[in-house]
Formats: structure tokens, C-alpha cells, sequence
């Protein structure tokens, strides 16, 4: 996979404030108290403006099954970045770290995905308002 | 927060300066523009070609809309400061050719910001603002204010957490309606790619992000009838030398305004915009727009910058409400929010 995305070797670059990379603002959307950290399939990419949109199949503990939509960045913006159609095919196995939606559907923002392997990719896309992760 | 730096500049009210503003012209090249000995192509029908995909990508986020004071009047870096500003640009672009994110990285829900589009080259200007002389935005009319208040208190949804009661209440940009004729071209954190596609009589401009497409007539037809507005108005063309000079009015007041994505202080029905188009060089174009719109503000003023040509970019697709599904989301989550508020209420 050629995608490109940053090694995050200089903890001061993440503070520079980051820009509005969203179409809406985070907290409109999203609620910054409640991380979730997702692990499953993806079920359905969906490459559409303004966002992407992640679909997955989270398994919880007792084997049930509930699928999650994960907001990803712009496709364009995210393409230029080396993501291409190929990237997320269905059944790839990913952790997704992000925030839970407000009316607590089985929605979220995604700031990264982390593949089996380790490799972590960012995919977020609300910067504004949004908290750090921890 | 996009709307900060226009905010703070009609805070100085400079409107007695920029009535003493002198011609533009004179500084709007920065002293290494070759562009008075470069001579543009023609197309087959002997216009000046500016066809292409171009991108504002260098103007992201290094230059300021208004002018930092430190500056005074001058439009353009030193080749000390551009030299600064170039090894900036190489410090993003090398951060950028890493492939993958440590894995413990301290992500937040937005990549970092070197993450995304970014300037190639460095820019030379202090800021978008290029008239009045003092890169600040001239004032608004008292009447203008209340009027953009109120049109903009409106649309609050967008950009704060204050939830809205209907799609209404977020911006055209939001609903994926329009970003208006300024808040098109002006640079943002992604989707800066302007195409400019050319034919006998007709000038065609694309911008990538919501996909807005002027055909602009070449002539000097008369423009439509003063009661027909729309959001990106009315645009006719004309050639000055190897300059393409586009006017436009007939534009519906206070909808978008003088910020990226439409946002900011906003123009008014009456606004009549002029932007100018020149081939510099093979890969470049000098673009500005100047607005003259007396109901909304004390003077005119006109913003500008390159719009350049690079290997490998294109304009993608953007078809956007068909896929606004963050509409329907934030309208829940503000239901979500009352009702939570409600119940908090209740308890008390």
C-alpha cells in the first residue's frame, strides 16, 4: 500500500493548531468525552464528498455483532494523501480510534486506523474544537 | 476561528487610510516577475490561453488575508523572509514523505496539519490583502454591519457547537450549496484546484471544492436584469492586453462573504467584483479580485495571489450534498444535545 501519511517524530509539530480540515465543526457532530477505540472488518468504503465514511463490523466480547460508520477526511484531500479505492477493502481488519457521535448512534469520527501489523494511518478529519487523544 | 483575522482587521478602521491607497498596480509584481517580457500563448482563435488546472495550494496557510503590522505597506517578502519561508516549505514536504504515523502517536481527531495539501513553492506576499496599500480590510458601513450580523447570527451552526433548529442555520458552504464567488477562490486547507477551460467567445472557470462552474461570456452584453441575483452573480468578460478582466454583480447580499469557504464579513447585493487574470508564465497565473460594494463597506479593496499549475495535480470530483450525511448527523446531535439539556434541567 502506497500510502503516505506522517511519522509524527516531532512532538512540537503537534502543536501547531490544526486547521479546519472539516466540512463541519467536531463538537457540532461529535462528543469529545467519549473516545471509542473500534476493532473489526470493514464491511463498506464509501468514498463520497464531503467526507468518507468507513463502514465496519465491530465484534463485541460476547461475539455479537454491530456495525459502526466511521467518519473519515475529505476523499480528495485524502486521495492527494495516497489512499486510493484499493486502500480499505471490505474485509480488512483495522482498530479505529475516535469519538462517539452525540446522539450516541453507533457513529463515529476517526482520527487514525491501525492495521494488524501496527501501522497506524491518520484518516481524521474535524480538527476543529477536537481534543488530543490520550 | 477562519473568521478571526477579518474580524480583528475591521477593528482598526482604517477607512481614511485606504481612501489615501494608491494605484495597485505598481505592487502587484513582486521585482523577479518576468512577466512583462513573457509572452503568453493564444489559442487557435488568437485569445490569450490561460487554460490548464491550477491550484492556490502555496497560499494555504503561510499568508495572512490581512497584513501583519510589522509589514506597514509592503506587499512583498524579502528574499531573506522568502528564504525562510522556503525552508519551511521543505521542512513540511520532507515530514510529509514519511509513510506511516508512530505508532504511539499523540493523534487528535484531525491529522497534523503538515499532513494534508500543502505549499510546493514559497510565497512571496505578506498577505492576500493587496489594496489598500495597508493589507488591512477597510471598514464596514455601520449599515453593512447590522446587516451581515444578523444575516450571519443566522447560520451559527457552522464552526461553534451551538446547535441549529434546521439545515438553515448553517452556511451555504455547510449545506454544500455554494462558497460564493470570493470564498471559491480564496486558498483552504484542501481542494484549491481552479480549471480554466476556454472557447471561442466563452471562458469557463471550475474550482474543485463544491464544484462550482462559471461559464463566462466574452462580449459586452449587457448584464441581466437587476431583480435576478444568485450566489455567484453575474460574470461578463473582456481582454486588456494579455490581462482576462471579468465583472461581476448581480450577487445575493450577505449569503457568503470574504473568507475562505464563503465565511467571514459579508458583501452586499449591491458589491460589484472585478477579478483580473494574467499569464505570468508558463505555469502560473497572477489572479486578484477587487470589490467595490459601498452599501457594505467604507472603500474598496482587492485581494490577490498566484494560482499556479503543478505536475501531477487535478481537479476531483466533488459532488457534496448527495453525500452531506454530517447535515443530517449535526441536526441529531443538537436534538440529542436539548434533550440531554432538558433532562439536566429536570434534576435540578
Amino acid at each position: 500500500m502506497r500510502t503516505r501519511v506522517l511519522l509524527v517524530a516531532v512532538a512540537a509539530l503537534m502543536l501547531v493548531p490544526v486547521s479546519v480540515w472539516a466540512h463541519h465543526a467536531f463538537a457540532a457532530e461529535f462528543d469529545a468525552t467519549k473516545p471509542v477505540k473500534l476493532r473489526g472488518t470493514v464491511a463498506k468504503m464509501e468514498w463520497i464528498n464531503p467526507h468518507a465514511w468507513i463502514h465496519m463490523d465491530v465484534k463485541s466480547d460476547d461475539g455479537k455483532v454491530t456495525r459502526w460508520m466511521v467518519e473519515a477526511a475529505a476523499p480528495n484531500a485524502m486521495l492527494r494523501r495516497g489512499f486510493n479505492q484499493d486502500s480499505l477493502p471490505v474485509g480488512t481488519e483495522i482498530l479505529v480510534d475516535g469519538f462517539r457521535a452525540k446522539d450516541g448512534a453507533n457513529r463515529a469520527n476517526g482520527s487514525s486506523i491501525t492495521y494488524p501489523d501496527g501501522k497506524k494511518l491518520f484518516i481524521g478529519s474535524s480538527g476543529t474544537g477536537a481534543p488530543v487523544e490520550q | 476561528m477562519k473568521h478571526r483575522f477579518l474580524l480583528s482587521a475591521m477593528l482598526v478602521g482604517i477607512a481614511a487610510l485606504s481612501m489615501l491607497a494608491a494605484p495597485i498596480a505598481a505592487q502587484q509584481r513582486p521585482a523577479n516577475s518576468n512577466a512583462s517580457t513573457w509572452t503568453p500563448p493564444k489559442t487557435p482563435w488568437g485569445d490569450p490561453d490561460l487554460q490548464g488546472i491550477y491550484t492556490s495550494d502555496d497560499y494555504i496557510s503561510n499568508v495572512p488575508f490581512a497584513r501583519a503590522a510589522q509589514y506597514g505597506t509592503r506587499l512583498y517578502l524579502t528574499d531573506e523572509e522568502v528564504a525562510a519561508q522556503q525552508a519551511r516549505v521543505q521542512t513540511a514536504a520532507q515530514n510529509a514523505l514519511q509513510e506511516f504515523a508512530n505508532p504511539n502517536a499523540n493523534v487528535g481527531t484531525g491529522p497534523p496539519g503538515h499532513w494534508g495539501e500543502r505549499a510546493r513553492n514559497a510565497p512571496r506576499q505578506t498577505s492576500l490583502l493587496m489594496e489598500p496599500e495597508d493589507g488591512q480590510l477597510p471598514a464596514m458601513t455601520a449599515e453593512g454591519q447590522a446587516r451581515d450580523a444578523a444575516a450571519r447570527r443566522g447560520r451559527q451552526g457552522a464552526g461553534t457547537a451551538l446547535p441549529a433548529d434546521s439545515w438553515e442555520g448553517y452556511t451555504y458552504y455547510i449545506r454544500c450549496i455554494t462558497r460564493g464567488i470570493a470564498g471559491s477562490v480564496l486558498p483552504v486547507i484542501y481542494g484549491n484546484g481552479t480549471e480554466i477551460v476556454q472557447g471561442p467567445g466563452y471562458v469557463m472557470i471550475l474550482q474543485e471544492m463544491v464544484h462550482e462552474a462559471r461559464v463566462i461570456p466574452i462580449d459586452s452584453r449587457p448584464h441581466v436584469g437587476s431583480n435576478i441575483k444568485t450566489y455567484m452573480g453575474d460574470s461578463r468578460g473582456r481582454w486588456e492586453g494579455n490581462t482576462l478582466v471579468i465583472e461581476t454583480t448581480n450577487l445575493l447580499g450577505e449569503r457568503t462573504g470574504i473568507g475562505g469557504n464563503g465565511g467571514g464579513v459579508t458583501f452586499s447585493d449591491a458589491a460589484k467584483i472585478t477579478e483580473r487574470l494574467t499569464r505570468t508564465s508558463g505555469d502560473t497565473i497572477s489572479y486578484s479580485m477587487r470589490v467595490e460594494d459601498p452599501k457594505n463597506f467604507t472603500a474598496p479593496f482587492t485581494f490577490g495571489f498566484p494560482i499556479k499549475q503543478e505536475p501531477g495535480y487535478q481537479n476531483f470530483e466533488y459532488a457534496c450534498h448527495e453525500g452531506n450525511n454530517g447535515m443530517m448527523n449535526q441536526l441529531s446531535a443538537a436534538r440529542a444535545q436539548e434533550k440531554a439539556d432538558a433532562e439536566a434541567a429536570k434534576q435540578k
